[in-house]
């Protein structure tokens, strides 16, 4: 396994982090003061090196920021959300003030999407005011306003597959499905009975969405059928904090959690749980794979560090699946 | 604080604003999850709970049944007894808390000399005392590893001298109420807060067919290590027989039968032998140890302590205790009543018990789901250690992360209770236990 690369950002506690999808060793990170109960925010974007990672730009902002995006269209441009409400255009050319700042949500805005699919260019938010909002790319209005969640709004990622299909997970222990030209809830599903804080599409087959909850498990849902989930993934002892899909196996994701631990699973094996990642101190918010390196694995974490590293129960299963 | 109160319901999910765990978090806490530093249990047995003079250990020195339930705790788990720093044994009626007894059924049990043991005696809670202590030593960094146990033999002695006592204590209210006995100290609690007849027997009843049910489905089958004893009968003629059942249960108990038994402490009084605890015999024993040292290990973690308390309340109305006390245990773990989903309290008395889940408004179906000491039988040095077998084995049955409370009244005026978290069921790595059937 290849060694652990750490960044440290003194005061400031990790809340998310996602890799460029144009530039395979830049990341950003959201990181807010006072663990995001109170203070300031900061935006990073970090470059990683042979031998670590560096510092390439970082901005304030006034109240905690608690998701990031890179826009789909421009490798400059970055999407943020924070704790007062809005959602901030940021470019990387620009060293001092966002491009456009959008406040319409009235609580704290959680999570930041851009569509990836072909001919859209959109933003969606998800918010505790319980809505959630898609944008068009420059943050000019919000174009439809999504209601129905009955509890905050934590998490909202875009379809891969679906034009227009955004799923939504929410503290109301629903995650929702919605048809954004329709501005309609397509289907809830009541998929866990504690907070859902986080949900992630599967790359590979249209139908199939993880869930990470509080009540400690990870559930992979068939859309088509969502009676039961197909898989349903125990193992963290605290809430689950962020799921994601990997970028180049249908079958692996990895979820960080309250617990401190990120772990990786194969819900497609007898034994889902291929390794258990301790290496923080704090609670664990931000996770992402990379989509240029493959196994390359991003995290964050409130003990103040960002950290890349290759977990070996990924690099290795890809050995054994080669030979 | 918005912000802290959503976070602290991630963390807390029933509990719905609870924010010191949180803070208690974002700092260096000794509790915090994964620091290795928290008191957990590896796992705990019993004996069956015999009846006392007439069951099938009535012939049986407490040192063999302890001896039983400490060697059965460790072989289950694959632990040499050498890794043990300190084993501590709760007792009542043994002379001394049964010093020597406990450290001939250490040998009993091939323990190392080099493992010392020792014995705790506070009353009715020296089985959950004997755990405290345990977990005191764990905490303080005396120990990595510890077996907590409680043993009686009501068979063979029975609660009588009282010990030497000052003649003053005639002239002091407080000390010369430590001398009331229990029953009547049970008449004291449903007079004072008006606990009825019928509502005591009702309590009883439910208790019997409760525990009844759960002997019946197995649900006791694992928790119970089969202990073999010779009994001599009436004619004198000594067999040998495997015991494995608990004997206080009676199906057959009826409302009726209850409401006709006479009251046994005083004439127009309200305790009856229906539904009162009964007098036994039996032992338990439950390993503790430092989430560190049991993860090195690969030592299953079957619960967490999250906290405890004991408490005074006055001697006459010794009952009340756990009414005081599971509260100040609650306190301490940072919990509310609402975040338990099980409640072990013993019921030394209908009345008492019946008092404190009313006094504390607990929903009925979380106080003893298998019954408790009216039905089972109450060997007083074993009960607590009882409890918490019988509390983590119905959490583990539940399948899901769970809290639970053991509590009991004490004697001379104390309630004693304590906390446990089921983390959920078991890390694929530390399943050592779930092989044994």
């Amino acid at each position: 396994m290849m060694a652990t690369k750490t960044f440290r950002c003194p005061a400031r506690h990790g809340y998310a982090v996602e890799v460029s999808p144009f530039v395979p060793q830049r990341l950003a990170c959201a990181a807010s003061q006072y663990y995001g109960i109170t203070g300031s925010g900061s935006l990073f974007v970090l470059d990683q090196t042979e031998t670590g990672m560096v510092l390439v730009r970082s901005w304030e902002w006034g109240d905690g920021l608690f998701d990031v995006a890179w826009s789909e269209a421009n490798e400059h441009v970055l999407v943020a959300g924070g704790g007062d409400g809005s959602l901030q255009l940021w470019d990387s050319a620009n060293q001092h003030a966002p491009l456009r700042v959008a406040k319409e949500h009235r609580q704290e805005v959680y999570s930041v999407d851009w569509s990836q699919t072909r001919g859209e260019n959109l933003i969606v938010s998800g918010s505790w005011d319980r809505s959630v909002k898609v944008w068009d790319q420059d943050l000019s209005r919000s174009l439809t306003t999504l209601q129905g969640h009955e509890g905050v709004v934590y998490s909202t990622v875009w379809s891969p597959h679906i034009p227009g299909c955004i799923a939504s997970a929410s503290g109301d222990g629903t995650l929702r499905v919605w048809d954004v030209k329709a501005a309609a809830c397509r289907l809830a599903v009541p998929a866990h009975k504690a907070e859902i804080l986080s949900c992630d599409w599967c790359k590979y087959d249209q139908n199939l969405v993880a869930t990470g909850s509080v009540d400690c498990s990870v559930c992979v849902w068939d859309l088509r059928n969502v009676r039961q989930p197909v898989s349903q993934l125990l193992g963290h002892t605290y809430a689950i904090r962020r799921v994601k899909f990997s970028p180049f196996s249908q079958t692996v994701l990895a979820s960080c959690s309250y617990d401190f631990t990120v772990r990786f699973w194969d819900f497609g094996g007898s034994r889902p749980l291929l390794d258990t990642v301790e290496h923080h101190s704090e609670f664990v918010c931000g996770l992402d794979f990379n989509l240029h390196i493959p196994h390359q694995v991003v995290d964050c974490s409130w003990d103040e560090t960002v950290k890349i590293y290759s977990p070996a129960c990924l690099t290795a299963a890809a050995r054994s699946a080669a030979s | 604080m918005e912000r802290l109160k959503v976070i602290s319901g991630h963390l807390l999910p029933r509990g719905p604003s609870e924010p010191l765990r949180v803070l208690r978090s974002c700092g260096s806490g000794s509790s915090v999850p994964g620091t290795g530093e928290e008191v957990v249990v590896v796992h705990g047995r019993r004996t069956a709970i015999g009846k006392a003079k007439r069951g099938s250990f009535k012939d049986t020195t407490p040192d063999e049944l302890l001896s039983a339930v400490m060697s059965a705790v460790l072989a289950d788990v694959g632990l040499p007894a050498a890794r043990l720093g300190d084993v501590c044994v709760g007792n009542v009626l043994q002379p001394g808390a049964g010093a020597l007894m406990a450290r001939v059924a250490h040998f009993l049990s091939g323990f190392p000399e080099t493992v010392p043991v020792y014995t705790v005696n506070r009353q009715c809670s020296s089985g959950l005392q004997a755990l405290l202590n345990i977990a005191g030593a764990i905490r303080s960094g005396s120990i990595e590893l510890g077996l907590a146990c409680g043993v009686e033999s009501m068979s063979l002695r029975s609660i009588g001298n009282p010990g030497d006592l000052s003649s003053r204590l005639v002239e002091n209210d407080k000390a010369r109420d430590c001398l009331v006995p229990m029953g009547i100290t049970s008449e004291n609690v449903a007079e004072r807060f008006g606990v009825s007849r019928e509502k005591q027997d009702a309590f009883a009843l439910s208790s019997q067919l409760k525990a009844a049910q759960a002997q019946n489905s197995g649900r006791f089958d694992q928790e119970i290590v089969p202990v073999t004893v010779s009994v001599t009968d009436e004619s004198g003629r000594e067999r040998r027989l495997q015991v494995r059942k608990d004997e206080g249960i009676r199906a057959g108990t009826t409302l009726d039968g209850l409401s006709g038994l006479r009251p046994a402490f005083k004439p127009d009084g309200s305790t009856t032998a229906g539904n009162s605890s009964q007098v036994s015999d039996g032992a338990a024993a439950v390993l503790l140890g430092r989430r560190s040292a049991v993860e090195v290990l690969g030592l299953p973690v079957l619960a967490v302590l999250r906290g405890s308390a004991v408490v005074g309340v006055p001697p006459d109305l010794m009952g009340i205790g756990p009414a005081v006390a599971i509260p100040a245990a609650l306190r301490q773990a940072g919990l509310s009543l609402d975040d338990i989903d099980v409640f072990e309290i013993n019921e030394a008395f209908a009345s008492q018990a019946l008092y404190c889940v009313e006094k504390l408004g607990l929903p009925l179906e979380k106080v003893n789901p298998n019954g408790g000491a009216i039905a089972l039988g109450h060997p007083l040095g074993c009960t607590g250690a009882r409890q918490v077998v019988t509390l983590l084995n119905e959490l583990r049955r539940r399948g899901r992360r769970a809290y639970g409370v053991v509590s009991m009244c004490i004697g001379t005026g104390m309630g004693a209770a304590a906390v446990f978290e089921f983390p959920g069921p078991q890390r694929e790595e530390g399943g050592r236990v779930a092989g044994r059937t």
